[in-house]
């Protein structure tokens, strides 16, 4: 491998958004002529660390090199004027224009049908000038966010996640075109986190995991083992996991055969029980179909096909979201959607809480059960009337927990409950968990193997939306097992 | 009854013109996501201060111009609280919409019923002898003909320059336009003022052609017609023509029929058809899928804008 | 160097903070303005404190145009909490008066104990009704309520009109378009000896329940939290269309109101003039208030103060009483240029050597 210089660097690179640090002395190269590929699960800090390159963010600490030289960008506009260009997840076209209208906006002059076509051709990005930009799919709007990139001499192209909106046909035509596109010269980076995908069109692999490089250009891409990648994303951040003594399991509370959710969403027979005691832990890589599978288990989300016995009950599962008020759903998002950011505590109690029902809430009610969660929980807040922005993230899900937990019911279904969570947070929620088994069924959705291992009384991997169970276990080679059925190496 | 039936539509040509005016402004405005409910208030002061300059100085060109300055200063407080504070929109329409009134309220009782500048009709040479058309269309005050001219310009200036691809982008999704480079503070400041001047004209339109004269709140509400109008046309320039046409149609009817005492439909449904029927395709173009494209408000409209 | 940065401090004391400088901005901008427009700005304001303050009648004349303002102020703050608008108080209120003239006028016009009671539950009623029409155009149409709001306040005008000039007119009338009068055993009683009528009562405690229905009630819950976060809404499982529906009648209901006791305690029929902007006036006084319903008899008080101040500007300088309009503009200005400033707080830095590299 010819050793150049690199075309893009960055040493020493720092974020911070608060309390909170999204990536820390990062150190990365990128080469011209080579394929890069960024993994790292959620909250990695993949995003941040681009959307510094492309001038989005402004560091807090370290430089960027442009060929050698430190440059220093205000806006992705001045990036983008020295070269380096981002295609970002949520594309950046106005979709009521054409193809070619949003051409002319970046490049700030009216374009014809017929430029755009040259460019089309120059650059090899097939874009139909005329059609509007809503009607076209997302690989098409893809291409058009690469067309403007490269119409603006883009000599480096970031991609965020480019796959994650891609049907696997046009999976493969980008991968196509990054290659082609790379061996013009050009640095091209994409985050991701898909495993299977870095072997097939990476060049060289940089891993992060909470804000740190944990492996940097590690090469070639395709010799890399799957399992590794998969360990090296998620680590082990806990000195020692207990295994504390399980209760025997009880009576089967939820039994689902064959569910499925419908075109798009991304799961289909997917078979699960789970019984009064025990944990089942769902693990899989982000975009597996877990997040559909979770908001529909929690009742948000209708199932499109299934029979579900709940408690004895049978019903079919397309009805399963009129329980709603049997199970108990910590959704992942817990600032924005689990509890009321503006709202104090206990108002955000009565969100979910049979207090809150009737005509009239029983405020004074609710307030005693959030004192009692409080001192419960350790939960620090100023007290039941502070505001939910104001608790820290594992306060937060604290909280979350104790208000669902208090309602008592049958089933509760968590998802990915210590995510972004420092060390000692991260313990409690887990303790909280297993408090939580004693009484009830609990599906945890998470994306830790080692977290699925050291709660859950049984495994299961997402995969392609399809969930396989295994036996837990504890141990590197249950570990590593793990890792391979997450890449889908494996069959259980 | 031929002569009856192209009266009428002269008188209904002569009754949109305002409304056609100050909807081209608030198009350029709304397009660009900017949404002023302040119409009322600049078509006043556009109303008075071109009445005032009118009958001062005797030159029609001074008193359009007084008339667009007075709009372009109360839509630049509504751009200012607006694009600059990012405050509510709603709020600060309002609140020009009051101040039009109330200043010109204070100002015009000099000027009630005091003779001034008259701006009639004119004939288009030539065109105005074009049988029933030409009667129609081309006997009309000036400013009609300014209308004529200003609707295709605002059509080709949206839709074929680079002007007004940034409007439309900007008023579309203003993150993805900000990140293509375009000026978002600047194009919406621009339009809100482009708005203005249109609604000034359409205010002094009333006041040296149509009334003519000033009276205190002369307006009648026109100005919010011509916001209903603009969502009845849908943000489409040649739409709004037909809107304010459709407008003038019905006012034209009300006074027919009053002057002729027929008694077809009454009074009070005429004069509510127009809001009724901008009512109706609201709820049609939300409603019938296909229309969905056609009938969408900029996406943009009413957010203001934060560079994250 | 100067600057103005973005605060995260508490909502409470940025509102306070915001009425006290749109109070302060407002009251410097209309001296400005009559300065201006070539009036004593001294004299104007002592003119209009004298009008509404200085005199037993004028403080009476407060009183009485304080309560429609105390309706729609709740009317508007009511729908604003939940992040919509209802600029249609105009409207509904008309429907109010409307449906008072229906109950006493066409249905029951025989009286009775229960006439007054009737014609104001007719009156809630109607305006209810009307804005229930912009409340499901939006729940089931995605129809914009500012603009249906707004539309259907102009057919609500014309539809009275139409009424008092045409099928309700009162034979007796002398030409004077209007409705024949109600009958007294309709009207609001009056506080002895005055002409304060018993609206004002019946506004104040509105303002009472209203608060404490968003404070304790589920429906007031839900509000609270599908204004401030409808994604939260939505995970709890509350039913959004119906919350907002629900809102939207009772705001109406208030507006309705509104009209129901002008036209019981003071006007006594329908004709000109009746509405005459209230309907922007209560979104000024909702705003004044903070959109809290117990802030709202005050900014009321504050604002029907203004107003009847206003017509003393008249007679005492020979200003026309719409200039006070400009003074509603300078609030709302006020408001809106006070809640930017409060919401930042003042920073002095020295000049940047630029970042760390």
């Amino acid at each position: 491998m010819t050793q150049t210089a690199p075309l893009l660097s960055c040493r020493g690179l720092t974020k911070r958004f608060g309390p909170f640090t999204a990536n820390e002395a990062v150190d990365l190269d990128l080469f011209a002529g080579r394929v890069h590929a960024l993994l790292g699960e959620n909250g990695a800090g993949k995003s941040t660390l681009m959307h510094m390159l492309s001038g989005r963010y402004r560091p807090d600490a370290g430089q960027i090199l442009l060929s050698g030289r430190p440059v220093r960008f205000a806006s992705p506009a001045q990036s983008l004027r020295r070269g380096i260009g981002m295609v970002h997840q949520r594309f950046l076209l106005v979709e009521p224009l054409t193809v070619a209208e949003n051409l002319s906006l970046s490049l700030g002059r009216l374009l014809h049908a017929a430029e755009v076509r040259a460019l089309s051709e120059r650059f090899g990005v097939a874009v139909d000038p005329q059609r509007r930009v809503e009607d076209l799919s997302m690989g098409e709007r893809q291409r058009v966010e690469i067309l403007k990139l490269l119409a603006r001499d883009a000599s480096v192209l970031i991609l965020d996640e480019p796959t994650s909106v891609l049907v696997p046909e046009e999976a493969r035509e980008l991968y196509a075109l990054l290659r082609a596109l790379a061996l013009g010269g050009r640095a091209v980076v994409f985050i991701s986190h898909k495993l299977e995908e870095i072997g097939r069109t990476a060049d060289e692999v940089t891993v992060l995991r909470r804000g740190r490089v944990v492996a940097r250009n590690l090469a070639p891409a395709s010799d890399l083992d799957p399992a590794e990648l998969a360990r090296l994303m998620t680590g082990s951040a806990l000195p020692e996991r207990e295994q504390a003594a399980r209760p025997e399991p009880g009576e089967l509370v939820f039994a689902a055969t064959g569910l499925a959710g419908g075109e798009g969403t991304g799961f289909s027979g997917v078979d699960l029980q789970v019984r009064k005691g025990e944990i089942l832990a769902v693990v899989g890589v982000a975009g597996n179909g877990q997040e559909a599978l979770a908001a529909a288990l929690g009742g948000v989300r209708p199932f499109a096909a299934g029979e579900i016995a709940f408690l004895g009950r049978s019903l079919p599962a397309r009805r399963w979201g009129g329980q709603r008020g049997s199970v108990a759903y910590v959704p992942e998002d817990r600032h924005g959607r689990a509890t009321a950011p503006d709202l104090d505590l206990v108002d955000n109690f009565l969100l979910t809480s049979p207090c809150g029902a009737g005509l009239l809430p029983d405020f004074a009610e609710a307030e005693r059960r959030v004192r009692r969660a409080m001192e419960e929980f350790r939960i620090a807040a100023s007290g039941p009337g502070a505001k939910a922005r104001q608790l820290s993230g594992g306060n937060l899900q604290k909280f979350i927990l104790a208000r669902e937990m208090d309602r008592r019911v049958p089933l509760l279904v968590a998802e990915q409950p210590t995510q972004g969570l420092d060390v000692a947070a991260l313990a409690e929620i887990q303790a909280a968990l297993r408090r939580a088994a004693r009484d009830r069924a609990v599906i945890l959705f998470t994306g830790d193997p080692e977290e699925a291992l050291a709660l859950g009384s049984r495994v299961g991997v997402m995969y392609r939306g399809r969930l396989t169970l295994c036996p837990g276990g504890s141990g590197p080679q249950a570990l590593e097992r793990l890792g391979r059925l997450m890449a889908g190496l494996e069959a259980a | 009854m031929l002569a009856d039936l192209t009266l009428v539509a002269q008188i209904a040509v002569k009754s949109s013109v305002a409304v056609l005016l100050a909807g081209l402004g608030e198009v350029l405005a709304e397009r660009s996501g900017v949404f002023n409910l302040g119409q009322e208030g600049m078509m006043l002061a556009g109303a008075l201060f071109g009445f005032a300059a009118g009958a001062a100085t005797g030159d029609p060109f001074l008193a359009l111009g007084a008339a667009m300055l007075a709009g372009v200063l109360l839509a630049g407080l509504h751009a200012l609280f607006v694009v600059g504070l990012c405050a509510d929109q709603v709020l600060s329409g309002l609140a020009v919409a009051l101040l039009g009134g109330g200043i010109t309220a204070f100002l015009g009782r000099g000027w009630i019923s005091r003779p001034g500048l008259r701006l009639g009709t004119w004939d288009v040479p030539l065109l105005s002898k074009i049988p029933a058309l030409g009667e129609v269309f081309f006997r009309q005050p000036p400013l009609a003909y300014a209308a004529y001219a200003l609707l295709p310009l605002v059509c080709w200036l949206l839709s074929r320059t680079r002007a007004g691809l940034c409007i439309r982008a900007v008023g579309e999704n203003a993150q993805a336009a900000d990140a293509a480079g375009a000026p978002v503070r600047l194009v919406r400041t621009l339009c809100v003022l482009a708005g203005g001047a249109f609604s000034g004209l359409a205010g002094a339109y009333l006041s040296l052609s149509y009334t003519p004269g000033w009276k205190d709140g002369m307006t009648a509400g026109q100005g919010f017609i011509a916001i209903a109008m603009v969502l009845f046309a849908t943000w489409r320039p040649w739409r709004l023509a037909a809107g304010a046409i459709l407008f003038g149609g019905l006012s034209a009817l009300q006074f027919y029929f009053q002057v002729a005492g027929l008694d077809l439909a009454p009074i009070w449904v005429l004069r509510v058809l127009p809001y009724v029927l901008t009512l109706a395709v609201l709820v049609a173009a939300n409603v019938l899928g296909p229309l969905k494209r056609l009938a969408r408000a900029p996406g943009d409209l009413g957010r203001p804008f934060f560079r994250e | 160097m100067i600057r103005l940065v973005p605060r995260h401090g508490g909502a409470v004391r940025s509102g306070l903070w915001g009425l006290g400088l749109a109070l302060c901005l407002a009251l410097v901008s209309g001296a400005a303005a009559f300065a201006l427009l070539g009036a004593d700005w001294v004299q104007a304001y002592a003119a209009m404190a004298a009008g509404a303050l200085g005199s037993a009648q004028g403080r009476m004349d407060v009183l009485i145009k304080a309560a429609p303002l105390i309706f729609t102020g709740l009317a508007v703050a009511l729908c604003c909490r939940l992040k919509a608008w209802n600029i249609g108080a105009e409207g509904q209120f008309v429907f109010g008066a409307v449906g008072v003239a229906l109950a006493g006028l066409r249905l029951f016009p025989g009286g009775g104990a229960w006439l007054l009671p009737a014609c104001l539950a007719g009156g809630a009623a109607l305006g209810a009704l009307w804005a229930a029409i912009p409340a499901l155009l939006k729940t089931r149409c995605g129809v914009n309520e500012i603009l249906s709001t707004l539309l259907l306040n102009y057919v609500a005008v014309i539809f009275m009109e139409h009424l008092y000039f045409g099928p309700w007119r009162d034979p007796a009338g002398f030409g004077f378009p209007g409705t024949a009068e109600l009958p007294e055993a309709a009207w609001l009683p009056l506080w002895p000896g005055t002409r304060l009528h018993l609206g004002l009562a019946l506004a104040l405690a509105c303002a009472v329940l209203l608060w404490l229905a968003l404070e304790r009630t589920r429906f007031g819950f839900q509000c609270r939290v599908l204004g401030q976060n409808p994604e939260a809404a939505r995970y709890a499982g509350f039913n959004v269309d119906r919350l907002t529906l629900t809102a939207f009648l009772f705001s109406g209901a208030l507006a309705g109101l509104a009209g129901a006791c002008e036209v019981l305690g003071v006007q006594h029929r329908l004709q000109e003039g009746l509405a005459s902007g209230v309907g922007f006036d209560g979104v000024i006084v909702a705003f004044l208030a903070r959109l809290h319903p117990l802030g709202v008899p005050a900014a009321a008080l504050f604002l029907a103060a203004i107003l009847v101040g206003g017509d003393q500007l008249q007679t005492a300088l020979g200003l026309p009483g719409a200039v006070v309009r400009i003074l509603e503009a300078a609030l709302l200005f006020g408001v809106l240029a006070g809640d930017w400033l409060a919401a930042r707080r003042l920073v002095v830095t020295r000049a940047e050597a630029g970042h760390a590299g």
